[in-house]
């Protein structure tokens, strides 16, 4: 048989398309061997690879005129994964071996036949479960992520030689079995809680942060602990449900971030892009586009240390993926969504200098450089951040020497189950809707989950005076009180809640 | 609306004609309403451009209360100090001058437009010895700390450094043989270092607005206004305030509050002492900061306490 069709894959962003992989081995013609369809740069050199990769296990490449399509030919392709089932084609074309029915090949060849770690199995396996596909050989180091649903057979394949040998029905390739996902690194942030010293009501906006996940920023002088504190703020994070996992998981797949060997992401992303990130860095971008940081957070944390550093159109760029979670990317060739419900952490500085309210520097900035300052994050983004943490400079040798103050330090654990409850109170709460914590709530929801008993609006309409709030304020202040009522276990928001609510106004 | 008065004026300030030699020969200002005992009892009031929360604090306090005795705070119209200054006596009702290091026409700082507005808008003064729209230099500040030193029978200093502009002023004000008050601060701070010497050097302390007012109480009893008595029911209000404000507390308030010691005076008493963080009074009080944040806020509320900075302190 000259001609063999493989079924395979095109990904689009995170969604995927069928593809089939046509090759065929004339009889007639010179010897030579071409890919179309549109391939990109990584599939044109994907013929040295499968042709050394074919030699060098101990096979003969055909010295015919191969020419290889990418059905439907009018879509531009990525990705190396076509190796292996160009290869397969060939070498089925040539020595005559049945390929199985409803079967997917998927991975890069190595020049000495072996294969790499792929991105993008979990979205094959994905893909697989929705166009009714029963088997996927597919490299060893990939397999882990690949092997979510018990209906498909996955083939952890090492050498094409070993697939071959399969095939031939000589010795058959173990299928892989289901691993249950370990808790990998769970709890093991860079630093605890306990090890903040001071700052206790940092931390509890942090904590408030973590069950809500409500967007905060930080300001303070140089060495308060501010980045020390964003850093802590992951061993506070609740784990990930199986559906926000899922989400993680499909972004980084499909942007190759997944380690070779490991599974499904159970814990949420720390992302600390620098603030000489490129707005297509941190949005996402590209010819093809690719994820950015806020996608790569999505269900996670963005922590953008030095905030007033960002150049102004990146921090704008930020405006429409905190309100609508997800991010419309579009470029010549292609428009495409990805989600990025992120926790945004932002930490700046008081003034240019720093040293603004320090207890013991003095601030060289004049009144002008400070308001200059203050104005390079705008209004529509501050607007867009519930708590605002003033984090002061903290003594740490009084501090450590204090007995006293031990007694307020918690350890991350126990914060974390706090959090962990006020999480699952809004599971419940949110079960009909698509949101999953109080810090998406829109304002009809805040009317629909949040009622507030006459009390309460007194404190809140009376705050809002004294402290001039604004709108949109007022609603920001409803979503922490609740937060705050979730963390303690009440049903309704009490004054006290709101009133505590109130510390973290802007 | 522009003016301009010359020496031999009948107009033109007594006290800054006195000064001799060194008294402009033209002072250009502008003005709502032009009313020439503005000049009659007249307060120079400076301090330094980076004014500590403290300094802003003392300044409020006493340039408020003098002010509503109903004497004039002339100042230099710089920011930090002499910004505050301004503003405390427009917040009082009282008048301001503000001499200016540059021409008349001229706004300096730019971005301190409002306040500009707002000293016209309430019977103050705008006053320069330079005309049209003349840029300030080095040489002109010291020339207008002249200007500011003669208007005035006294000078009080809120926070000054080792070499400021504050002391240039000051030096002024001795060489026109014009009293001298200042108000002292830590020894630690770099900031009241110009300040404190200035006391060492005889200049008078001032602990309350009523130091100050003493000294113009003479003066104001020829004229036979009694401004001290008007003064004292306000004043007495003003330290009143904080407690009577304290018994007008919400009774629901009360109720929330389990502890029989009563937090809020805890709270009250600490700031009363010192201006302090959340988290130091958290640490103070052996409190979880999200119980403290409920009384601060608050407090906060009923404008017994205010957050200056990071710091909570007495309203």
């Amino acid at each position: 048989m000259a001609l063999t069709k493989i079924p395979s894959v095109l990904y689009f962003g995170l969604e995927t398309l069928p593809v089939d992989v046509e090759v065929n081995v004339a009889s007639r013609g010179l010897p030579g061997f071409e890919i179309v369809g549109l391939p990109g740069k990584a599939i044109a050199e994907s013929r040295e690879r499968v042709k050394a990769a074919i030699v060098n296990s101990g096979m003969e490449f055909p010295s015919r005129k191969i020419t290889v399509n990418l059905a439907p030919a009018d879509i531009p392709k990525e990705g190396s994964f076509y190796d292996l089932p160009v290869a397969i084609g060939i070498l089925s074309a040539t020595t005559d071996f049945p390929i199985p029915e409803k079967s997917l090949f998927f991975g890069e060849l190595s020049f000495d036949g072996t294969l790499r770690h792929t991105k993008g199995a979990f979205l094959l396996a994905l893909f697989a479960k929705e166009f009714g596909f029963k088997n996927i050989f597919l490299p060893k180091d990939s397999v882990n992520e690949a092997t979510i649903f018990p209906s498909i057979n996955i083939y952890p394949v090492e050498r094409l030689s070993q697939l071959l040998a399969h095939l031939f029905n000589r010795q058959k390739i173990v299928k892989a079995k289901r691993r249950e996902i370990d808790d990998l690194g769970l709890g093991s942030s860079e630093f605890d809680m306990r090890e903040v010293l001071g700052q206790e009501q940092a931390k509890r906006a942090m904590e408030i942060a973590a069950a809500g996940g409500h967007n905060a920023i930080m300001i303070g002088s140089p060495g308060s602990g501010k980045t020390m504190l964003a850093r802590a703020l992951p061993s506070i994070l609740p784990p990930l449900s199986d559906q926000e996992s899922l989400e993680a998981t499909k972004i980084y797949s499909a942007s190759g971030n997944i380690p070779p060997g490991a599974s499904m992401i159970k814990i949420r992303s720390f992302r600390s892009p620098h603030h000489s990130t490129s707005l297509a860095g941190l949005i996402g971008g590209g010819t093809n586009p690719q994820p950015g940081e806020i996608s790569l957070a999505h269900r996670g944390v963005l922590f953008l240390d030095e905030f007033n550093e960002f150049p102004r159109s990146v921090l704008e760029s930020l405006r429409q993926p905190l309100e609508d979670g997800v991010v419309n990317i579009s470029r010549a060739k292609a428009s495409i969504k990805y989600p990025a419900r992120f926790m945004l952490i932002a930490s700046a500085n008081p003034c240019p200098c720093g040293y603004l309210g320090h207890p013991k520097k003095e601030c060289t900035c004049t009144p002008r450089e400070i308001k200059k300052y203050v104005k390079k994050i705008s209004g529509p983004i501050l607007d867009r951040i519930d708590l605002h943490i003033k984090v002061p400079i903290v003594d740490v040798d009084e501090l450590s020497q204090n007995k006293r103050t031990a007694k307020f330090l918690e350890s991350s654990e126990s914060i974390r189950k706090r959090v962990c409850q006020a999480r699952e109170i809004q599971q419940k709460r949110f079960q009909s809707k698509a949101i999953c914590s109080n810090a998406e709530m829109r304002n009809k929801d805040i009317k629909r989950y949040c009622s507030l008993s006459k009390e309460v609006e007194k404190i809140l309409n009376q705050a809002a005076i004294s402290f001039n709030l604004s709108a949109r304020s007022y609603f920001k202040m409803i979503k922490i009180a609740r937060t705050i009522a979730d963390l303690e276990g009440f049903a309704e928001i009490n004054p006290a809640h709101m009133a505590e609510a109130l510390q973290y106004r802007q | 609306m522009s003016n301009i008065i010359y020496i031999d004026d009948e107009k033109y300030p007594k006290l800054l004609k006195q000064i001799g030699k060194e008294a402009p020969k033209q002072l250009y200002f502008k003005t709502n309403t032009l009313k020439t005992n503005i000049f009659d009892n007249c307060l120079t009031v400076v301090g330094s451009r980076k004014l500590t929360s403290y300094g802003k604090q003392a300044m409020e306090e006493l340039v408020g209360k003098i002010a509503l005795a109903g004497i004039t705070i002339v100042s230099g119209f710089m920011y930090g100090g002499d910004a505050v200054a301004h503003q405390a006596a427009i917040k009082a009702g009282g008048r301001t001058i503000a001499v200016m290091p540059c021409g008349i026409d001229r706004i300096s700082p730019e971005y301190q437009k409002e306040l500009y507005q707002e000293i016209l808008d309430n019977n103050g003064l705008i006053m320069s010895e330079y005309k049209g729209n003349m840029a300030p230099t080095l040489w002109t500040y010291p020339q207008r700390n002249r200007i500011a030193a003669g208007l005035s029978k006294a000078l009080l200093v809120v926070e000054a450094g080792k070499k400021s502009g504050c002391l240039i002023t000051a030096n002024y004000a001795k060489k026109f043989k014009r009293k001298v008050f200042a108000v002292p601060g830590p020894i630690t701070s770099s900031i009241t270092k110009g300040s404190n010497a200035l006391i060492r050097e005889g200049a008078e302390m001032v602990l309350s607005a009523k130091d100050v007012l003493k000294y113009y109480r003479s003066d104001l009893a020829l004229r036979k206004t009694n401004f001290f008595e008007s003064l004292s029911p306000s004043q007495q209000a003003g330290e009143h305030a904080q407690t009577s404000r304290f018994k007008n507390l919400p009774s629901k308030l009360r109720a929330l509050n389990k502890n029989p010691k009563n937090i809020e005076e805890q709270i009250i008493d600490l700031l009363k002492r010192e201006p302090l963080g959340a988290d130091e009074l958290s640490r103070q009080l052996e409190m979880p900061v999200s119980e403290l944040g409920v009384k601060l806020s608050i407090l906060e509320m009923h404008e017994i306490i205010k957050l200056r900075g990071n710091k909570y302190g007495i309203n």
